[in-house]
C-alpha cells in the first residue's frame, strides 16, 4: 500500500508538468487551429531563460522564473506575429511545417549558445521531506502546489474576466467571435503569450528535479499531443485529465507491469481511450 | 514574372551552395580525408561534439608539424564529420557518403549501433575503409570483421571486479536500473548473468529510458521497494547522478555499478561525493594515468579553453587518430588492409605523448589493449580498482 501511495505522489508530479505544458498546446491549438510543434522547445527556451537567471543574473529561483515567463510571453507574441499570423489563411501544411521550422530553429539556437552537454539547475528547495513514510523533496512539492496554483490562475481568466471569454469566444467561433467586435488577431497573440509563458513555468519547475538541454523539449512534446488528442482536441479540461491520466498510466504501469515499457503502457491507455471515444474525453464545440 | 525570377534566384544560390560543399569535398593528392559520423545534434550532441574535437587535435597537431609521408610525398589530414543524430541506419548512410563521394578510407564511429551497421559493408564492397569504433561494445570483436578497430575498453571485462567488490561490501541482492537504450539493455543481461554466475540474486529490471524520463523517482521508488543492496545505474552521465540522487534521498543505503557510458567527473556536476559513496564505476579522467596525460590535458584547455573538462571520449579518439598517421607512415600507403595490418606495430613506436591512456597492444580480433582501471568511491575517495583484461 506504500508503493501505491509513493506512486501516486510520483505521478501527481510528472502530471503536474504535463498538464501545464499541455494547456499550452490545448490553448492554441482551440483558439487557432495551430499544432504547435514548437510548444516544447518553448518549454526548453524556458527552461534556459530561468537558469541564465539563477545562474548568471543570480536574482532568485522565483524572480527567474517570473523572468522566464515574461521572456517566452514576449517569444510568444513574436512567433504569431511573424510565423503564424501570415499563414492564417495559407493550407494547414504551410503552418505545420513552419511549426517544425520553429522548432530546429530553437533547438539549434539553443545549442549554439548554451552548448550541447546537460546543465544542472540550482534549487534551493532539494530538502528530503518525510511525511507519513512517504518520501518526497521541497521542489517535488513545490511543482505539484505551483502547477495547481497557476491552473486555478487560468480558469479563473478564462471563466471570470472579460479578456478571458474573449478567447473563449474566439475558440469557440472565430468568425462569429470578430462580427460581435472581439479583436481576433489581438486574441491570438495572448493566446500565445499565455501558452509560451505557462510553457516556461512548467519548464523551470521541473529543471530543478530533471537536468535541461537543448533537446528536452522532445520529450514533452509527443506527450503533450498525446495528451490533447485524449482529452479533445483544444479542451482545457481535457488537457488537464489527460496530463494525470497518462502520468498515473505511466507510474503505476512502471510499477505494476514493467518500468521498460512505461512509455508503451501510456500510449496503450491512450489507444484504448479513443478506441472508446473517438473523439477524446471532452470533445470540442458538442 | 517576378515570381519567376524570384525561383530562379533561389536554385542559383541553391545550386552555388552545392557545388562549394561538392568542391571543398573533392581531395586532391595530398589531402587524406578522414571521415566522421557521430551525432551532431539532438540529445548526445556533445558527446559527438567532443569526439570530433579529440580527432580535430590530433589531425591538427599532424598537419601542424608537416603530415605524414607517403610515397615520398607529404600529405596532410582534413576531417569531413557528418551528422547521424546517434541512428545506426543515418551512420551507415553517412559512413557509405564519406567513403564514396569524399573518398574517406578511414571512418570513425562513436556508437555501437552505427558501427555495427557500418561494419556490414565496410571490408565487403568498394570502397574499403578502416572503420575507427569507438563504443565498448563486445558484440563489435565477433564479427570477424578485419577492417574495424575498436578503441576502448569492452564492458564485460568490468563484470567480475564490479561484481566482487560490490558483493563483498553490500550484500548478494542487485536491482536493475539503467538506461534502456540497445547498449544498456546489453549491458544489464551482461551483468545480470555475471552476478547471478557469481551467486548473487537479481531482484527484477526496472530500466527506464534515461533521455526522455521526466522524474526518475517512480522507477526508483519501485526498484528499492524489492529492498536491494545494489543498483546497476548508467545511461548519460548526468542522468545517472540524478538516479543515484533520487535513490539516496529515498533512503537507499546500498551500492551502485555505473556502466561505463557514465562517467564520474560529470556525475559530480549532479551528486555528491557523499551520495555516490559506495557508487564503482570508470576511474575519472584526470586520474588517468597513460604516459601522454598531462600533455593532453594542456593541449586540449589550450586549444579549447578550461571551460569544458577534458574526457576519455576526448583523449582517446585523439590518440587512435594518431595511431592511423603513424600506421600509415609504416605501411607508406592509405591503403585500408596495408594500414590496419601496420597497426601493430605503430602501437609500438606511438610516442608516449600521445597516449593519455597506455596502449599494451592489438589483440587478434581487433581491440585496441587499452589498460582499463575502475574506481569505487569510499568515504569521498576514488580507490583505484584494477580491471583485468579479458582477451
Amino acid at each position: 500500500m506504500h508503493l501505491f501511495f509513493q506512486e501516486l505522489l510520483n505521478g501527481l508530479v510528472v502530471g503536474s508538468i504535463y498538464a501545464l505544458v499541455a494547456l499550452g498546446l490545448a490553448l492554441i491549438y482551440g483558439t487557432m487551429g495551430v499544432p504547435n510543434f514548437a510548444h516544447g522547445h518553448l518549454y526548453m527556451l524556458g527552461a534556459y531563460v530561468a537558469f541564465a537567471g539563477v545562474t548568471i543574473a543570480h536574482i532568485g529561483y522565483w524572480p527567474s522564473m517570473l523572468a522566464a515567463i515574461v521572456v517566452l510571453a514576449l517569444v510568444g507574441v513574436l512567433l504569431e506575429r511573424l510565423v503564424f499570423r501570415p499563414l492564417r489563411n495559407a493550407p494547414e501544411v504551410n503552418t505545420i511545417i513552419a511549426a517544425v521550422g520553429v522548432l530546429f530553429f530553437l533547438q539549434q539556437f539553443a545549442q549554439l549558445l548554451f552548448g550541447g552537454d546537460y546543465r544542472v539547475f540550482p534549487t534551493p528547495y532539494d530538502k528530503v521531506v518525510h511525511f507519513g513514510g512517504l518520501v518526497a523533496t521541497q521542489q517535488q512539492l513545490i511543482v505539484i502546489v505551483a502547477a495547481a496554483v497557476l491552473m486555478i490562475i487560468l480558469f479563473w481568466f478564462l471563466k471570470r474576466t472579460l479578456t478571458g471569454a474573449t478567447i473563449e469566444a474566439v475558440a469557440q467561433n472565430r468568425a462569429g467571435a470578430a462580427l460581435v467586435g472581439i479583436d481576433t488577431d489581438r486574441v491570438s497573440m495572448m493566446v500565445f503569450a499565455i501558452s509560451a509563458g505557462l510553457a516556461a513555468a512548467a519548464a523551470t519547475l521541473i529543471a530543478s528535479i530533471n537536468l535541461i538541454s537543448p533537446s528536452m523539449g522532445f520529450s514533452v512534446i509527443l506527450k503533450a499531443f498525446a495528451i490533447i488528442v485524449l482529452g479533445g482536441m483544444g479542451s482545457v479540461p481535457g488537457a488537464i485529465l489527460g496530463a494525470f491520466i497518462l502520468a498515473f498510466a505511466e507510474s503505476f504501469g512502471g510499477t505494476y507491469i514493467s518500468t521498460s515499457y512505461q512509455d508503451a503502457i501510456a500510449f496503450a491507455v491512450l489507444v484504448i481511450i479513443l478506441t472508446v471515444r473517438p473523439t477524446g474525453l471532452f470533445a470540442k464545440g458538442t | 514574372m517576378l515570381r519567376k525570377l524570384r525561383a530562379a534566384l533561389a536554385c542559383a544560390v541553391v545550386l552555388a551552395f552545392a557545388s562549394t560543399i561538392g568542391a571543398t569535398a573533392q581531395t586532391s593528392g595530398n589531402v587524406i580525408t578522414i571521415g566522421y559520423t557521430g551525432p551532431l545534434s539532438g540529445g548526445a550532441a556533445a558527446y559527438g561534439a567532443d569526439v570530433q574535437h579529440g580527432l580535430e587535435m590530433a589531425i591538427d597537431e599532424i598537419n601542424g608539424s608537416g603530415g605524414v609521408t607517403v610515397g615520398g610525398k607529404k600529405s596532410t589530414f582534413k576531417l569531413v564529420s557528418l551528422d547521424d543524430q546517434y541512428l545506426p541506419p543515418n551512420a551507415a548512410t553517412n559512413a557509405k557518403r564519406l567513403a564514396t563521394q569524399d573518398g574517406a578510407q578511414f571512418v570513425f564511429c562513436p556508437h555501437s549501433g552505427g558501427i555495427l551497421a557500418i561494419m556490414g559493408f565496410n571490408e565487403k564492397q568498394t570502397p574499403k575503409f578502416l572503420l575507427g569504433g569507438y563504443s565498448s561494445e563486445p558484440a563489435i570483436l565477433t564479427q570477424g570483421n578485419k577492417l574495424t578497430l575498436m578503441i576502448p575498453p569492452a564492458y564485460d571485462s568490468y563484470f567480475k571486479p564490479y561484481t566482487e567488490r560490490l558483493m563483498k561490501r553490500f550484500g548478494k541482492k542487485l536491482g536493475l536500473v539503467a538506461t534502456t537504450s540497445a547498449y544498456g539493455k546489453a549491458w544489464s543481461e551482461g551483468f545480470d548473468k555475471a552476478w547471478k554466475a557469481a551467486g548473487g540474486t537479481v531482484t527484477g529490471d526496472y530500466g527506464v529510458n534515461y533521455n526522455t524520463t521526466t522524474d526518475f523517482s517512480g522507477a526508483v521508488t519501485k526498484a528499492l521497494s524489492d529492498k536491494p543492496d545494489v543498483l546497476l545505474v548508467g545511461g548519460p552521465s548526468q542522468p545517472t547522478g540524478l538516479v543515484i540522487k533520487s535513490a539516496r534521498n529515498q533512503g537507499f543505503k546500498g551500492g551502485f555499478a555505473m556502466m561505463d557510458q557514465a562517467k564520474f567527473e560529470q556525475v559530480e556536476t549532479v551528486a555528491t561525493l557523499a551520495e555516490t559513496e559506495g557508487t564503482i564505476g570508470v576511474i575519472p579522467f584526470r586520474d588517468y594515468n597513460g604516459p601522454g596525460i598531462k600533455p593532453f590535458i594542456e593541449a586540449y584547455n589550450k586549444k579549447y579553453g578550461t571551460s569544458r573538462l577534458p574526457n576519455s571520449e576526448i583523449a582517446l579518439n585523439y590518440m587512435t587518430m594518431h595511431l592511423f598517421a603513424e600506421a600509415i607512415t609504416k605501411a607508406n600507403s592509405t591503403d585500408p588492409t596495408a594500414v590496419m595490418a601496420k597497426i601493430p606495430d605503430a602501437v609500438k613506436s606511438l610516442p608516449g605523448k600521445y597516449q593519455p591512456s597506455k596502449i599494451n597492444g592489438v589483440s587478434k580480433s581487433g581491440h585496441l589493449l587499452i589498460e582499463a582501471v575502475a574506481a569505487i568511491v569510499e568515504k569521498g575517495k576514488y580507490v583505484p580498482v584494477p580491471v583485468p583484461f579479458t582477451e
